[in-house]
């Protein structure tokens, strides 16, 4: 019913993979150079993840490196990961302790198992603190043990044993301990579990003869978990849901208040659920409005229901009318300023989701499957695969807030008039720019690939090139928070340049639309002219398809339609700019 | 040609980029400088999929050319008759 992510495909044949590898890519592609980390032979699982990279990027090169067979560990740790775009490591229980494979006899005795407990342990702390150290340079995807440990203990198979858990301890702290850090993330095994049995993983005549311990079945489904995780799409931004036979069930119109449900004894449970996991994307920062056909009385007092999982705090806006639906999703997408393809709609009615779809191709329409258990379900997962992130933000938190307040700003005229200037004098505004020459601040990296109109030229980073940036003594990241007495906007501003000696390059420019009529761009040119006390700023400025605002806002401080690569001077600047009333604090990190 | 050496065919170009099926009927490990130990396994990982077979450990190291493969599958299918 829905694309699915990891696993969860029809799993792709050896020949379909070599073939795949084979198509040709042009000249001038760029690469993608992966390293696999494996302690095994790498064979078709090298060819799988190969091939489903390229199918992920299909016009790039993909190229992919191994390490040395049976020694993950040196692998790890002898890895230049600056050459490297993404690193995918695949550990198994050989890796910890040879003799949890079936390569080595290094016996399997009673007395044998505490220590091979501890090797594992010993080992554990060697990878986990030479995965940490690539993942400062490099993003790496990490897959835990895969198949079933050997028949090596005392105790029956049915029973668990003391050192079985212990090794199971061990694997999961690391995994664990990995998980917290930036740069690192880890295969869900529970997705792969859904393709791949982990009774039907394990090849031991393979194992034996070429080194290679994987069925290639699950080779498939490894090499397309490691590439999905190498992929980190941008998560969707918002969520525009129906509510009768949809957020609950029933028709509040005719059923009245108390009519509609969500709860077991009604058998209508699924939709409760539904406004949990909806209640669980606006708590990560997801945008969810409404969009329903009512009476806008009725459903004010709906939600004054107490036991709506979903409460009327979490939800921005709420089109409730008799107008057609695209009218709707219009204006919310408005309020939000987002564009169609970042948002889902949901809706019970097919003839309302082929009229939204109609008039938003871009947009992912998904009916609601009332009365289908199974259905929900699934709906609920595919939803994790297009919200899902890898980590949350303080910005998460307080997304809806600033969208909300951003409605007393969106009135006001541009221009500089008085009444403008009154506003911004009265709201009480300050900007912190934080200025380091570090990469570690995912939101700025997150906000320089995900943001179009306020964007100096639509170029994007990996993960490798954003850390190699900062590897020259020159480059900067300037970051720009704001708060008003709106509430505050958060991190919402990203500057990336380099700075030799008089010379000042932008690089990279990036604003959020929610902090857009705040003249928050000319105090960050400002900031740069004074405190990098520059006469010229040099921007890799070009045109794109979605970066109108920004090239508005180079017209009117230049006087004349911006070229690429062009440079303000700060004589043009100073005569140029509106009047500005932020507090302004300067935080400069070593 | 008969339709189970078309597929055997394409498991070869599968792994012998560029050679035409003539040039992949002819294939052996002495004919193509980049069949090594692992080209084997690869060939015989493909075959077993695709023909859903199993291929006997000790038979791998005679499956050096199409012709090999060819045969022992030959042989497998007439067993199988």
């Amino acid at each position: 019913m829905f694309s699915q992510e990891a696993g969860q495909s029809p799993r792709v044949k050896l020949i379909e993979a070599l073939e795949v590898l084979q198509r040709p890519v042009k000249d001038n592609a760029s690469q993608v150079k992966i390293f696999l980390a494996v302690g095994f032979m790498p064979l078709h699982l090298q060819t799988f993840l190969g091939a489903e990279l390229r199918a992920l990027f299909p016009e790039e090169r993909i190229d992919i490196e191994v390490g040395v067979f049976g020694d993950l560990c040196g692998s790890v740790e002898r890895l230049k990961p600056f050459e490297m775009d993404s690193i995918a490591v695949v550990v198994e229980w050989s890796d910890l302790d040879a003799r949890l494979g079936v390569r080595s006899l290094g016996g399997w005795r009673p007395e044998h198992l505490t220590d091979i407990v501890e090797s594992a342990a010993r080992t554990k702390d060697r990878l986990e603190r030479g995965l940490k150290a690539l993942s400062e340079r490099a993003p790496v995807v990490v897959c835990m043990p895969t198949l079933p440990l050997p028949p090596m203990f005392w105790t029956r198979p049915a029973q668990a044993g003391s050192a079985m858990l212990q090794l199971q301890l061990v694997v999961a702290s690391l995994a664990e301990s990995l998980s917290q850090s930036n740069g690192l993330r880890i295969v869900n095994s529970q997705l792969l579990n859904e393709t791949s049995a982990p009774s039907e993983r394990y090849d031991l005549k393979s194992d034996v003869m070429t080194g290679f311990p994987y069925c290639l079945r699950h080779a498939s489904a490894v090499g397309k978990s490691l590439a999905d995780l190498v992929r980190n799409p941008s998560p969707k931004k918002g969520l525009i849901t129906d509510l009768d036979d949809t957020l609950w069930a029933g028709i509040v119109g005719e059923d009245g208040v108390d009519g509609i449900s969500w709860d077991l004894n009604s058998h209508t449970h699924m939709h409760g659920l539904f406004q949990q996991v909806l209640a669980s994307l606006a708590g990560a920062g997801i945008l969810v409005a409404v969009a329903s056909k009512n009476d806008p009385a009725i459903v004010d007092r709906a939600f004054e229901r107490t036991d709506l999982l979903l409460t009327r705090a979490s939800i921005f806006p709420l089109e409730i009318h008799w107008s057609r639906k695209s009218e709707s999703v219009q204006r919310i997408l408005k309020t939000w300023n987002v564009s169609a393809d970042s948002v889902v709609f949901v809706d019970d009615n097919p003839m309302e989701i082929a009229e939204v779809k109609g008039a938003f191709p871009e947009m992912e329409c998904i009916l609601f499957p009332k009365n289908n258990y199974q259905g929900i379900w699934d709906l609920f997962k595919h939803l994790r695969v297009l919200f899902g992130k890898p980590c949350l933000t303080d910005e998460d938190t307080i997304r809806l807030h600033s969208v909300r307040e951003s409605g007393a700003w969106r009135d006001i005229d541009l221009s500089s008039g008085s009444s403008s200037d009154d506003f911004l004098r009265a709201s009480d505004a300050s900007v912190v720019f934080d200025s380091t020459q570090s990469w570690g601040d995912l939101r700025a990296f997150e906000l320089i690939n995900k943001t179009n109109q306020f964007n100096l030229n639509g170029k994007r980073f990996t993960e490798t090139a954003w850390r190699a940036f900062f590897s020259e003594p020159a480059a900067f990241l300037l970051t720009v928070s704001y708060k008003d007495k709106f509430g505050p906007l958060g991190k919402i501003a990203a500057i990336v340049g380099k700075a030799h000696g008089r010379t000042l390059c932008v690089n990279s420019w990036v604003m959020s639309c929610r902090a857009f009529s705040r003249r928050i761009e000319h105090q960050c040119l400002k900031y740069l002219f004074e405190n990098f006390e520059v006469q010229e700023i040099a921007f890799d400025y070009e045109p794109t398809l979605r970066n109108g605002p920004l090239q508005t806002f180079f017209e009117e401080l230049n006087g004349n339609t911006p070229t690429e690569g062009f440079t303000l001077s700060k004589g043009k600047f100073e005569a140029n700019v509106p009047l500005l009333f932020h507090r302004v604090e300067g935080i400069v990190r070593v | 040609m008969s339709e189970r050496d078309d597929r055997l065919v394409r498991c070869f170009a599968s792994v012998f980029h560029g050679l035409t099926p003539d040039e992949i009927r002819s294939t052996s490990d002495e004919s193509v400088g980049t069949w090594d130990s692992l080209t084997t396994v690869t060939l015989a990982a493909l075959v077993q999929e695709e023909f859903n077979v199993e291929i006997d450990a000790e038979v791998l190291s005679r499956l050096d050319s199409f012709e090999a493969f060819r045969g022992y599958l030959a042989d497998l299918h007439q067993d199988k008759e």
